[in-house]
């Protein structure tokens, strides 16, 4: 009988969405409204007006800028909601005891076979690269695929394996106590600084200036947008790995 | 008449197919072999020795060129990664306490 | 052949997709999501956004696996 249900249930979900799909235009028809609207302004020029090589790039930080801003907030938002389910379970003393003791907690915590000599020296060896390959993969972002976000996991990654080779006291420099908070905040208040420095310009919030001769100044902007969402989107996986392991 | 052309094409193929091959085997190896150490040395070859050569066939076909410098570095970064990663398997079964197989016992797995 | 390789893609992306959700054991059902993300990685690629590839590539295939791993280390490995 129930089983049953769930099949039943499962047509009828499943019908509307091939029928819904059956009835999608051929992929790639230059007739439709995708092609036909506004897509062929952004490729044709997007490249001058957008300042980015990239157009994905372009699309993503100029013309649609104020979507990725509302993503960052929805990614900080989910970091906050799982720091709040992470730490609500325990009990904790105030300030800066609250941190000694987090810290004493996670050097209690049962020791574990010591990491592999090889393992950590590959790592300590691939480290630089892979720091090299995020920060190319995030300033490239103009110019070849990929970005801020690709380049923040990557950051956040390389950040999570070298806490587990070297543990999380050498590590902890990388993410310096005061400056976690920025961090974690970084990708949301460089969309607020660089939103307002666009407004300053052009009287519209992230508003990107528009005369060619201010290309420099577009460029700048995209730069300091990306480097901003990388570093944050590294912060918030470091600490929701760090805070996932404490204990 | 053998240009270069032809040799750069007949290397590329012999690097592939040995890339090729070595995946086969280390993928029968993956499905056919007893536990977990003889599994894991069975995938860390196909990805160590297939991988990289596969990668060998594309840079000597792509020729001199900005690309071929990144599909070397690829290579490096897998012949260096893979190993490391089938130790690291390894090391950690080993000291959970994985028991390797034997013949006389029959199955263990 | 363009459509081939999209179709033993996807083919393989339902057949992972599966595996996760019947998988009983978390830890390998961690493993054969990240493989799921490698698959959709390799289609978006594929289908010429590789924007979203290296995103996918990233974040589904590397960082979330790690957290999926580190959640499984502090709770329980099997599925209740």
């Amino acid at each position: 009988m129930k089983k049953a249900f769930v099949a039943a249930l499962l047509i009828l979900t499943a019908m509307p969405l091939l029928i819904g799909v059956a009835a999608l235009p051929p992929h790639g028809d230059p007739d439709t409204p995708v092609h036909t609207h506004i897509s062929a302004r952004y490729l044709e020029e997007g490249r001058e007006e957008a300042g980015a090589d990239n157009i994905v790039t372009g699309v993503l930080l100029n013309y649609r800028g104020l979507d990725t801003a509302g993503e960052v907030t929805v990614i900080f938002t989910a970091l906050m909601a799982g720091l709040a389910v992470l730490i609500s379970h325990k009990k904790q003393p105030e300030g800066d005891a609250a941190y000694d003791a987090a810290e004493a907690a996670a050097e209690d915590a049962p020791v574990r076979a010591p990491v592999s000599p090889v393992v950590s020296f590959v790592v300590r060896l691939l480290a630089p690269f892979i720091a090299l390959f995020a920060v190319y993969v995030i300033v490239n972002g103009h110019v070849t695929p990929g970005g801020g976000f690709q380049g923040g996991a990557i950051l956040g990654a390389l950040f999570i394996a070298l806490t587990i080779v070297l543990g999380r006291e050498r590590t902890r420099t990388l993410m310096p106590r005061l400056a976690q908070p920025w961090m974690q905040g970084a990708a949301l208040l460089t969309f607020v600084g660089v939103g307002i420095v666009g407004g300053a310009l052009t009287g519209y919030f992230l508003g990107f200036p528009a005369d060619a001769s201010l290309h420099l100044a577009r460029k700048l902007m995209m730069l300091v947008l990306e480097a901003g969402i990388g570093l944050g989107g590294a912060a918030v996986f470091a600490t929701l790995f760090l805070q996932m392991e404490a204990e | 008449m053998i240009s270069a052309v032809d040799i750069r094409n007949a290397v590329t193929v012999v690097l592939a197919a040995v890339g090729a091959l070595f995946f086969l085997i280390g993928t029968i190896g993956l499905v056919r072999l007893p536990d977990f150490y003889a599994r894991t040395h069975a995938a860390t070859k196909c990805d160590t020795v297939g991988a990289g050569s596969l990668l060998l066939a594309l840079a000597v076909f792509n020729g001199v060129d900005v690309s071929t410098l990144k599909i070397i570095a690829l290579a490096g970064l897998v012949l260096l990664s893979s190993p490391t990663i089938g130790h690291a398997l390894a090391r950690a079964a080993h000291r959970t306490g994985v028991a390797p197989w034997q013949a006389r016992k029959g199955r263990t797995s | 052949m363009s459509a081939v390789f999209d179709i033993m893609l996807l083919v393989f992306l339902i057949v992972t997709a599966l595996a996760v959700a019947r998988a009983k054991d978390l830890l390998g059902a961690a493993i054969l999501f990240s493989s799921y993300s490698l698959m959709m990685c390799l289609l978006w690629q594929h289908r010429g956004a590789p924007d979203v590839a290296m995103t996918e590539a990233a974040v589904g295939a590397g960082i979330t696996t790690v957290l999926f791993l580190v959640a499984i280390g502090r709770t329980t490995r099997r599925e209740k």
